[in-house]
């Protein structure tokens, strides 16, 4: 899924990486050493998890629609921030980068 | 309350609410209170309470295991939803620890239709810098 | 499964059942409606697989800290308590049960059980 690559070009995102369904780390592309992209995929990967079980818990106790399936994160930080879109996460700077934008880039790349 | 007011004119808004760090939903706001209600909006700021909470620990780890610096202190966490995201917001907490005052201010949120959120102009407006252009 | 059978022979049990890691399947035993009985899976699987994540973040962080993998978690609440250990769940009265016995009961036999395919 070399394609993920085309994520970099966009203005600030840093990284992007790709990880299997059990968290296994499968590419990354950017500024960080494979050990911390490996890393990230993991966080990644927890975090996919952790928003389904908020999902399909939130959808039970109201009976709302329109949570689950969930189709992604964002945890922003006052320099940088993290989004997963189903197995793919991005590290962006948080000033400047067009998150809207990111987001819908991923979400189209996640699908290929 | 200036700031829930000022959420609410954000593209897709739904509901704009207040909530303290042990998830207790204080002062909101419900654009369409046949699709969102009180008691959903206090499970989402109980949710959103424990995700803040979680997503600290993992910054504070993150940049203890890489030497990375900038994710911490944590100023948003978001939820995708299928229709719906959530946006919440510890940042003025984190400033008024900063300043060393005791007393905290509630945490913030906002919930918005997926079709046409703004997650910039969210952040911007949570981050104090008013509606973003 | 055997360990479900002898949860619900302990004084104070209501309920007691399995939940998988991943997918909607459960199973249960004891006084708890289907419905009941499935939302209890989604929180179980949910809760398992967040104290996981938080356990390998501590032990990546500090290892040997004794706490990675985690073999269960107990919430208890003013007059009930869930004990989760594995895939293995127990709704308990704590007025009419003992917690101890429960989770040692429970660690008898998941204990050792595997994580992987959490």
């Amino acid at each position: 899924m070399r394609m993920i690559k085309r994520l970099l070009a966009l203005d600030g995102v840093n990284v992007v990486c790709h990880f299997r369904d059990d968290g296994g780390f499968v590419e990354g592309y950017g500024l960080m050493s494979r050990d911390d992209m490996v890393r990230l995929a993991r966080f990644a990967h927890d975090y996919r998890r952790m928003i389904q079980g908020n999902a399909d818990q939130l959808a039970m106790f109201t009976g709302m629609r329109g949570w689950t399936p969930p189709r992604g994160w964002i945890v922003r930080g006052a320099a940088q921030s993290v989004c997963g879109v189903g197995n793919l996460v991005c590290m962006v700077d948080s000033a400047g980068a067009p998150l809207n934008e990111i987001l819908l880039e991923l979400h189209e790349v996640s699908h290929w | 309350m200036v700031i829930l007011d000022d959420l609410m004119r954000l593209p897709g808004a739904m509901a704009a609410f207040e909530f303290r760090g042990s998830g207790e939903l204080l002062e909101h706001r419900i654009a369409y209170p046949d699709r969102i209600n009180p008691t959903t909006l206090d499970l989402l700021a109980h949710m959103c309470s424990a995700n803040t909470s979680i997503a600290t620990m993992q910054a504070r780890g993150w940049e203890q295991m890489t030497a990375m610096k900038g994710f911490y202190p944590v100023q948003e966490f978001t939820l995708i939803g299928f229709d719906w995201s959530v946006v919440v917001s510890g940042l003025r907490r984190e400033r008024h620890k900063q300043a060393g005052r005791s007393s905290l201010p509630p945490f913030t949120g906002v919930v918005l239709a997926n079709e046409s959120a703004d997650y910039e102009a969210a952040f911007a407006l949570l981050e104090g810098g008013g509606p973003a252009s | 499964m055997s360990i479900v059978s002898d949860l619900l022979a302990q004084p104070g049990v209501i309920a007691a059942g399995e939940y998988a890691y991943r997918g909607d399947r459960f199973s249960y035993r004891g006084a708890l409606s289907e419905e009941h009985a499935r939302m209890a899976s989604i929180m179980c699987r949910a809760t398992t697989m967040g104290t996981n994540m938080e356990s390998a973040m501590l032990e990546a962080l500090r290892p040997g800290s004794g706490l990675h993998p985690p073999r269960g978690w107990v919430v208890r609440g003013p007059g009930h308590t869930v004990c989760v250990m594995a895939n293995v769940f127990c709704l308990l009265d704590h007025t009419r049960g003992s917690i101890n016995d429960i989770v040692r009961l429970m660690r008898q036999a998941l204990g050792d059980a595997t994580n992987e395919l959490i």
